[in-house]
C-alpha cells in the first residue's frame, strides 16, 4: 500500500571527532509497521536513534513526522512528538519502584504538593492491562527480572503517549523465552496502532518480527528491503561485507600438547547472571584458537575468569598442567599467562604513566627491573627502548606519557609488554580494535610468530575477518556456550550464522 | 532473597525450623533481642533501678551473648556480632557502675535531664545531617557541613546583634535569616565548584571548611575580639518554648516542657524532610538525579538545576543549625566552636543510610553521648574530657560497621556531564 | 573502527562511569619544568588577591599589611649582602659569611624554618596517600599522637645517652603516627570506609584522649599539680640547635630531617616499587589489579607511611622546641599544622619540590603573622592568624580549579593526536 510514511529521516549526517557516524542516512517508518535497523557494532544505528530521540543533534538532515518537519532538539521535544525509546542500557532507577520510574517527571499530584501514589499505581495498572505488559507497580526495579524491567521501560514510553517506539537491541539482555514474550508484546502493540523501530544485529529475530529491514554499514545505508523473501545469509552479507584484508601468510600449524585447558567453566557477571554457562575447550602448543561471537555473549567474563580477574563459579582452568582455577591475576602472570585486554585504556595501560613504566606493569617487581624494592631505571629504560624499537612504536620515547600516543601505538605497547614476557599462553582480546591497517598487520604477524614459536594463542575478536585469517581452529560462542567449531576454511556466512544464533529457532 | 529451604531432617532441626519461620523468632530478631538485653544489663545498674548486686547485669549479659551466638551461627553476622558485643559491654559497664558510689550515679544519671540534654546536643547535628541529606541525595558529596554550620553560628549571631537595635527581642528571627543567607553563600560556592567546574567535591568541601573557619574567626575577632560578644544575647536569642501542661507530666515534663524552639523545629524538619523526599514529586525527582542522573535527564529533568537547588538549600539548613548553637544554646560565639560536629552530622547521615528517621535516631545517639560526657564531671574533670572523645569513637565504629550495607545515592560524588 | 568511534561506542554502550577523569589523574600528571610552577603560582597570587579584599573590608591597606607580614618572615635575610662573621655550628671557629646571621631577619628566618619543618612533613602526609587516590585529613591527629608518645618517652628513660634517646623518641613518634593513620588505612582497605570521615574522627579522638592524658589528674600530667602540662623531656633528648640562641627557640637540626624526608618521599614515589604501585593504584585501580597489584594493601601502606610522616613532625617539634605538651596546646584551634600541611601539599601538587616550596611559603606566612613578629599597630596577630586560614582555604579552592584548565587542555590534545 502506497501510503505516506509516518516518520521520515532524510539525509541525516552526524560527525563526531574523527568519525562520520551517520552519512546521509534515509529511513522511513510506516504506520503500524515494525521496521528493523540492522548493522554491526559501530555501524551507526544507536547514533541515528539517539538523534531521533533528541539526545544528539544532527549536523545535516531533517526529520519529518506525518509529512511535517519537526525539531527534536531535546528528549522532551521528542516525547511530545510521541517518540519513545527503550535504551539498551535501561534508564531505570534501581532503588525505586516500577510506578515511580514510570511516572517520574510527570507525576500525578494530590492536593497540588503531594505525590498521588494511589493514582500512579492505578494508571500503571491500566496501561499494563491495556497493552498486556504484566508488571507489579510496587516492585523495586532491582528486584525484578530483566525482562520485566524492559516491560517497565516500554510502559514508560507508552505512559508518555508514545506512538513510535524505538527498541535498541532489546533482546541483548533477554533469555530466549523472554525474547519470545517480547515479540508477543510487539505484535500486540502493533495491533494497537503503534509503530516500532527495532534495532538489532540478530538476523533470525529481525526476520521473525520485522516487516522491513534497513541495513547500515559504517554509517551508510546499504539498502532497505522487505523482510519477506530476505534470508539470513543474504542479510549477513549486507551487514558484514567489506574489502577483504590480506590474509596472513602462515605455515600450517604444528601443534603439541594442550597448554590451556578450560573445563565446564561457569562464571557470573557483575549483575549476578550466569554469563559463561559450561564452556570447555583447549589451546594447544603452537596453535591459534579463535573465539568468534557477537559482543556480550560471555567472552569478557570468560577471559576475566581465565586471567584470574574474576572468580570462577565452577569448572577448572589448567595452565601447562597446573590447576590455576583459584589463582589471582598476579599468580596467573607468574604462571605464564599473557593477557592483551580488550580495553587498553581501562585495563591495559595506566595512561599518565610513561611508556617505560607501562612496559613494566607486570614485571616491575622482579629482577632486573627492580632490586630490593627500588626500580632500576636504567634497566627499565633500556628495556623500553629495545621494545619500542622492536615493536615499531611511534609517537614517543620511553618517557612519553601513554596518553600522548595514538591508539595503534598504545596497543603496540601493550602487545610489546605481553609478548616480551614470553608467556606460555597468550590471550588476545580484541587486539586490533581501533587500529589502522598497518598496525593490524603488525599485530597479526606477531601473534603468528608467537604461535610458530610454540606458544598457545587464544584470540577473541568481534572481527570475523581477523578470526578467519589467523586461527587454526575457530570456536563460536553464543549466549555463554560454545555452539560450534569450524576449521579456518569455513565461510563467513557459516560462522556468522552460528554467531547470531542462526540456524537455530529462537527457542521457546 | 529467600532463606534457604529446610527440608525434613531430624526432630530438633524440624522444631527449630518451625520456630524460625515465625517472624519474631527469626535469627535476626533474636539478635536484636540480644542487643536489647545487653543494654538492659547495663541499664539495671543505673538509676532508677540501681541494683547493687552483680547477678542481674551478668545474667542478662550472658543471655544477650547467647542470643548473639545463636543469631551469628544462623548467618546473621552483623546483628549477632552486635548482640555478643552488647552482652559483653553490658556486663563490663554494669560492673563498672557497681563500683561507683550511688551518690555519683544519681548525680550523673538523671534520665530526664540526660534526655533533655540529648535533644539539645542533637539539634545542631539534625540540622547538619538533614542539610547534608538534601545535598547528597541529589548526588553531590558534602564535606563542608562543618563550615556551613560554623558560618551559621557566627553570621546568625552577628545578624541578631545587629538587628537588636530595631528588632528588640525578635532579633533572633533576623539572626536565623542571616545564618541561612551565609549558609547559602557557602553552599553556592560548593555548588559552582562541584557542579559547574566539576572539581573533586572533597577538595572543594575542605576549602569551604577552611574558608568558613577563617572568615568567621576573622570577623569575630575584628568585631568582638577585645570585648567579647555582648552578654545580653540571652534576651533576644532563640527562645525556649515553655509548654505548661506538658511540664507537669512527670519525667516527660522535664524533657519536653522547656525546649528551645529550634529543637521543635528540628522534629518538624525531620518529618517534613521525610514527606518531601518520599511523598512529593520534587523529592522523587531529586532522588532520581542522585541515583541515575542520565535516566532523569532522559525524562526531561534538569539535573543541573536540581543539584544547585539541593546544594544551596543544604547550606541554608546546616547554617540554621549552627545558628541554634550560638543563638539558642550557648548565646555566644567562639572561633571554631563547632568542633567537628558537622562531621558527626555527616556520619549520622551515613549511619542513617540517608533516610530522615534513622538519621535522626543516629543524631540522638550521638547527642546522648555528648550529654553524658557533659554530666560526667561528677566523677572528676578528666573523665569528662575523655568522654568528649566518645561521640567521635562511636561515629568511627558506626561508619565501619555500617558501611557494607550502607548504600549511598548511586551517583554520589560524580559530576554530571551532559552529552 | 577508529579510536574515536570506539570512544563513541563506549559512550553509547557503557553506563556512564567516570567520564570525567579524576583529579588524581591530573594532579601528578606530567607538567614538566617551569610550566609546572605556573599553576601554583597563579593560585597563590589569586589567593592573596582575594584575601586582600578581606583586608580592605576591615579598613586596612593590603599592601602595608602584606609588607608587615613579609618583614616578619625573615626571608629578606637573603637579600642583604654584607660582610659578617659566623660561627660554625657545634664548634668555636668563626668564618667570613656574606649574610648577617645575628640580625633580626636572621632570627625571623629561624622561626620560619622552624615552622616550615613540621609543615613539610604533614604536607607529605597528605601528598603520599593522595597519589594513591586517598584523602588523608588526619595529619593533625597523627601529629598529636606522635607528639604525645614522644614526650612520654622523652621524659622517661632519664639518663639514656643523648643520640640514643633522641633516636628512640623519634622512632616512637613516627610509629605512633603510622599506627594511628594505619587504623584509617585498615578500615579503608578492609571495609572501604571513607578515609575522610575516619581520619577526621580519629583526629578528634586523639585530641580529646591526649587532652585527658594531660589534664588535671591525667596519667601524663607533669609534677606541677595545678597545671595541665606534661613534664619536660630530658635535656639529652632535645634536638641539637644549630642556629640561634638555645634558650630562645633556635633552629634545631629537625629542619634537615624534614628535608631528608622530602628526598625520601621523592625516592619512594619515583624510584621504589611501592611507589610505582601507589601511583598505579591512584591513577587506575583497574589497570593496577590487572597488573597483579593489591589495591587494598597499597591503600593501607600509603596511609601508614603518611601517618609516619605526620607523627615524625610531632616528634621533631617536641624535641626541637616544645619540650613539653600542655592540654591547651592540643585543644587550641589556631595554627593547626596538619591542615596547613594539607594546603601546602595541594599547592605543591604533591611533588617533592612543590611540597618543599609550598611549605616554605606557608611557614613564612605563619611566622610573618605570628604575635612575635607582627607589628601590632598594622595588623592584629590573632586576626592575621585567621587571615592565614582564609588564605589556606582560598588556596585549596583555587587549586581545585586549576584542574579544569588542565583537563580541558588534556582532552583537546588527546583528541587531536588520536586522529592521526
Amino acid at each position: 500500500m502506497a501510503e505516506a510514511p509516518l516518520l521520515e529521516l532524510r539525509g541525516i549526517t552526524k560527525r563526531f571527532p574523527g568519525v562520520l557516524a551517520n552519512d546521509d542516512v534515509n529511513l522511513d517508518l510506516r504506520h503500524g509497521e515494525v521496521h528493523a535497523l540492522l548493522g554491526e557494532n559501530g555501524a551507526g544505528k544507536s547514533t541515528l536513534m539517539n538523534i531521533l530521540y533528541g539526545l544528539y543533534t544532527p549536523d545535516e538532515g531533517q526529520i519529518l513526522l506525518n509529512g511535517k518537519t519537526i525539531d527534536v532538539g531535546s528528549t522532551k521535544a521528542s516525547i511530545e512528538h510521541g517518540i519513545g525509546m527503550v535504551h539498551q542500557h535501561f534508564m531505570l532507577i534501581p532503588v525505586m519502584t516500577v510506578a515511580e520510574n514510570i511516572v517520574l517527571a510527570t507525576e500525578p499530584r494530590k492536593g497540588g504538593v503531594l505525590l498521588d501514589y494511589a493514582s500512579a499505581r492505578k494508571r500503571v495498572r491500566d496501561l499494563s492491562d491495556r497493552y498486556g505488559l504484566a508488571v507489579d507497580p510496587d516492585a523495586r526495579i532491582d528486584r525484578i527480572t530483566v525482562g520485566q524491567q524492559q516491560r517497565v521501560e516500554i510502559l514508560k514510553a507508552l505512559y508518555r503517549g508514545a506512538e513510535i517506539l524505538i527498541l535498541d537491541e532489546p533482546t541483548a539482555v533477554l533469555t530466549p523465552q523472554e525474547a519470545q514474550e517480547l515479540f508477543e508484546i510487539i505484535r500486540s502493540l502493533q495491533e494497537q496502532g503503534k509503530s516500532i523501530i527495532f534495532i538489532s544485529h540478530k538476523l533470525n529475530e529481525v526476520l521473525e518480527i520485522a516487516q522491513r529491514i534497513t541495513v547500515l554499514r559504517r554509517g551508510k545505508v546499504v539498502d532497505t528491503i522487505p523482510a519477506e523473501g530476505a534470508t539470513e545469509p543474504g542479510l549477513a552479507q549486507m551487514m558484514v561485507g567489506r574489502e577483504v584484508l590480506l590474509r596472513v601468510d602462515k605455515k600450517p600449524a604444528q601443534t603439541g600438547d594442550a597448554l590451556l585447558q578450560v573445563e565446564d567453566l561457569h562464571v557470573f557477571d557483575d549483575r549476578g547472571l550466569e554469563s559463561v554457562r559450561g564452556v570447555t575447550f583447549e589451546v594447544r602448543k603452537g596453535e591459534i584458537v579463535g573465539l568468534a561471537g557477537v559482543d556480550a555473549n560471555g567472552q569478557s567474563e570468560l577471559i576475566d575468569a581465565i586471567a584470574g580477574l574474576r572468580p570462577v563459579a565452577s569448572g577448572r582452568v589448567v595452565l601447562d598442567g597446573r590447576d590455576v582455577t583459584k589463582d589471582g591475576a598476579r599468580d596467573m602472570i607468574d604462571a605464564g599467562l599473557g593477557h592483551i585486554p580488550e580495553d587498553r585504556h581501562r585495563r591495559g595501560l595506566v595512561l599518565p604513566f610513561s611508556l617505560a613504566e607501562n612496559l613494566v606493569l607486570h614485571g616491575y617487581r622482579k629482577k632486573p627491573e627492580s632490586r630490593r624494592g627500588l626500580l632500576q631505571l636504567g634497566t627499565i629504560g633500556r628495556r623500553a627502548k629495545r621494545l619500542l624499537e622492536e615493536f615499531d612504536v611511534r609517537g614517543g620515547t620511553p618517557d612519553t606519557p601513554a596518553f600522548a600516543l595514538s591508539g595503534g601505538n598504545q596497543q603496540k605497547v601493550v602487545l610489546a609488554r605481553e609478548i616480551d614476557a614470553d608467556p606460555k599462553v597468550l590471550i588476545a582480546a580484541q587486539p586490533t580494535r581501533g587500529l589502522d591497517v598497518g598496525a593490524i598487520e603488525f599485530v597479526h604477524r606477531r601473534l603468528v610468530e608467537q604461535r610458530d614459536a610454540g606458544r598457545g594463542v587464544f584470540l577473541v575478536s568481534l572481527e570475523l575477518e581477523e578470526i578467519l585469517s589467523l586461527s587454526d581452529r575457530i570456536l563460536v560462542i553464543y549466549e555463554g556456550q560454545i555452539v560450534a567449531e569450524f576449521p579456518p576454511t569455513a565461510t563467513e556466512e557459516e560462522i556468522g550464522l552460528a554467531m547470531t544464533g542462526g540456524g537455530r529457532e529462537v527457542a521457546a | 532473597m529467600a532463606p534457604p529451604a529446610r527440608t525434613g531432617g531430624d526432630d530438633v532441626t524440624a522444631l527449630t525450623a518451625r520456630f524460625e519461620r515465625v517472624e519474631w523468632l527469626s535469627p535476626r530478631a533474636i539478635g536484636i533481642y540480644g542487643i536489647f538485653l545487653g543494654a538492659l544489663a547495663f541499664w539495671f545498674a543505673l538509676p532508677p533501678v540501681m541494683t547493687r548486686s552483680p547477678v542481674l547485669p551478668v545474667a542478662l549479659g550472658i543471655l544477650a551473648a547467647c542470643a548473639g551466638i545463636w543469631s551469628f551461627s544462623r548467618d546473621e553476622h552483623r546483628v549477632g556480632g552486635g548482640a555478643i558485643a552488647a552482652g559483653i559491654l553490658g556486663i563490663v559497664l554494669g560492673l563498672l557502675a557497681l563500683r561507683s558510689s550511688t551518690g555519683n550515679l544519681k548525680d550523673v544519671v538523671v534520665w530526664s535531664a540526660l534526655f533533655a540534654a540529648m535533644l539539645r546536643y542533637a539539634t545542631p547535628l539534625v540540622f547538619a545531617a538533614i542539610g547534608g541529606l538534601y545535598c547528597e541525595r541529589s548526588g553531590v558529596v558534602n564535606i563542608a557541613l562543618e563550615g556551613m554550620l560554623l558560618s551559621g553560628a557566627f553570621f546568625g549571631l552577628w545578624a541578631a546583634i545587629w538587628a537588636h537595635g530595631w528588632a528588640g527581642n525578635a532579633a533572633w528571627l533576623v539572626g536565623l535569616a542571616g545564618a541561612a543567607l551565609a549558609g547559602m553563600a557557602f553552599g553556592a560556592i560548593h555548588a559552582v565548584w562541584a557542579i559547574h567546574f566539576k572539581v573533586d567535591q572533597i577538595i572543594s568541601g575542605t576549602a569551604i571548611n577552611f574558608l568558613s573557619l577563617g572568615i568567621t574567626g576573622y570577623l569575630f575577632i575584628d568585631k568582638y575580639g577585645d570585648t567579647g560578644t555582648p552578654g545580653d544575647i540571652t534576651n533576644y536569642g532563640i527562645p525556649d518554648i515553655h509548654i505548661g501542661f506538658i511540664s507537669r507530666i512527670p519525667f516527660f515534663g522535664a524533657i519536653f516542657g522547656q525546649l528551645n524552639l529550634m529543637i521543635w523545629l528540628s522534629f518538624l524538619l525531620v518529618i517534613g524532610t521525610w514527606i518531601f523526599v518520599f511523598r512529593t514529586p520534587y523529592g522523587l525527582r531529586m532522588r532520581a538525579v542522585g541515583e541515575h542522573p542520565r535516566a532523569a535527564d532522559t525524562v526531561g529533568i534538569d539535573v543541573i538545576r536540581v543539584r544547585y537547588i539541593a546544594v544551596i538549600s543544604s547550606g541554608a539548613i546546616a547554617a540554621m543549625g549552627g545558628c541554634y548553637l550560638s543563638l539558642g544554646f550557648v548565646h555566644s560565639f567562639n572561633e571554631g566552636m563547632t568542633q567537628g560536629i558537622g562531621f558527626i552530622g555527616l556520619a549520622s547521615l551515613v549511619f542513617g543510610k540517608w533516610r530522615p528517621f534513622p538519621t535522626f535516631a543516629a543524631t540522638l545517639l550521638f547527642g546522648f553521648s555528648s550529654a553524658l560526657a557533659d554530666r560526667l564531671d561528677a566523677y572528676g574533670d578528666q573523665w569528662s574530657t575523655l568522654f568528649q572523645a566518645l561521640p567521635y569513637l562511636m561515629t568511627l565504629i558506626a561508619v565501619a560497621g555500617v558501611v557494607g550495607r550502607s548504600i549511598a545515592p548511586a551517583a554520589s560524588g560524580r559530576p554530571y556531564v551532559k552529552q | 573502527m577508529s579510536d574515536d568511534e570506539l570512544a563513541e561506542e563506549e559512550f553509547e554502550a557503557a553506563p556512564p562511569a567516570g567520564e570525567v577523569p579524576s583529579p588524581q589523574q591530573h594532579f601528578a600528571s606530567r607538567f614538566r619544568g617551569v610550566t609546572g610552577a605556573l599553576g601554583p603560582l597563579a593560585t597563590v597570587v589569586l589567593a592573596f588577591f582575594v584575601s586582600g579584599i578581606a583586608i580592605v573590608a576591615i579598613g586596612k591597606n593590603p599592601l602595608r599589611v602584606y609588607k608587615a607580614f613579609w618583614d616578619g618572615t625573615g626571608l629578606n635575610f637573603f637579600i642583604h649582602f654584607g660582610s659578617h662573621s659566623v660561627r660554625i655550628p657545634f664548634s668555636t671557629t668563626h668564618v667570613w659569611f656574606w649574610w648577617d646571621t645575628a640580625s633580626i631577619s636572621a632570627q625571623n628566618l629561624q622561626q620560619t624554618l622552624l615552622t616550615t619543618t613540621p609543615i613539610i612533613l604533614t604536607a607529605l602526609a597528605l601528598a603520599l596517600p593522595f597519589r594513591a587516590g586517598l584523602f588523608n585529613i588526619g595529619g593533625q591527629g597523627q601529629y598529636w599522637v606522635g607528639s604525645i608518645l614522644t614526650v612520654w618517652v622523652g621524659e622517661s628513660f632519664i639518663g639514656l645517652n643523648g643520640p640514643v634517646h633522641i633516636a628512640l623518641c623519634l622512632l616512637v613518634g613516627t610509629l605512633g603516627g603510622a599506627g594511628w593513620a594505619g587504623i584509617a588505612g585498615f578500615l579503608k582497605a578492609q571495609w572501604g570506609v571513607h578515609e575522610v570521615i575516619s581520619t577526621i574522627m580519629l583526629n578528634w579522638i586523639a585530641i580529646w584522649t591526649i587532652s585527658y592524658l594531660l589534664g588535671q589528674g591525667g596519667p601524663l600530667q607533669g609534677s606541677q599539680p595545678a597545671i595541665p602540662v606534661s613534664n619536660q623531656i630530658a635535656d639529652a633528648a632535645k634536638l641539637p640547635i644549630f642556629w640561634g640562641p638555645k634558650l630562645l627557640q633556635g633552629l634545631s637540626i629537625g629542619i634537615f630531617i624534614a628535608l631528608a624526608m622530602l628526598v625520601v618521599y621523592w625516592l619512594l614515589i619515583n624510584r621504589s616499587t611501592l611507589g610505582y604501585e601507589i601511583r598505579a593504584v591512584g591513577f587506575n585501580p583497574d589497570a593496577a589489579r590487572y597488573g597483579g597489584m593489591s589495591v587494598a594493601r597499597n591503600y593501607f601502606l600509603a596511609m601508614a607511611i603518611a601517618g609516619a610522616f605526620a607523627g615524625l613532625a610531632g616528634a621533631i617539634d617536641m624535641l626541637g622546641w616544645r619540650y613539653s605538651l600542655g592540654q591547651l596546646d592540643v585543644e587550641n584551634q589556631a595554627g593547626q599544622i596538619g591542615f596547613i600541611g594539607l594546603a601546602a601539599a595541594l599547592l605543591g601538587r604533591n611533588t617533592a619540590l612543590g611540597v618543599g616550596a609550598a611549605s616554605l611559603l606557608f611557614g613564612a606566612l605563619l611566622t610573618g603573622t605570628s604575635g612575635r613578629q607582627l607589628d601590632q599597630s598594622i595588623f592584629r596577630p590573632d586576626l592575621a592568624g585567621d587571615l592565614t586560614t582564609i588564605i589556606q582555604g582560598l588556596v585549596v579552592l583555587f587549586v581545585g580549579l586549576n584542574l579544569l584548565g588542565l583537563a580541558a587542555w588534556w582532552r583537546r590534545r588527546r583528541g587531536r593526536v588520536a586522529t592521526t
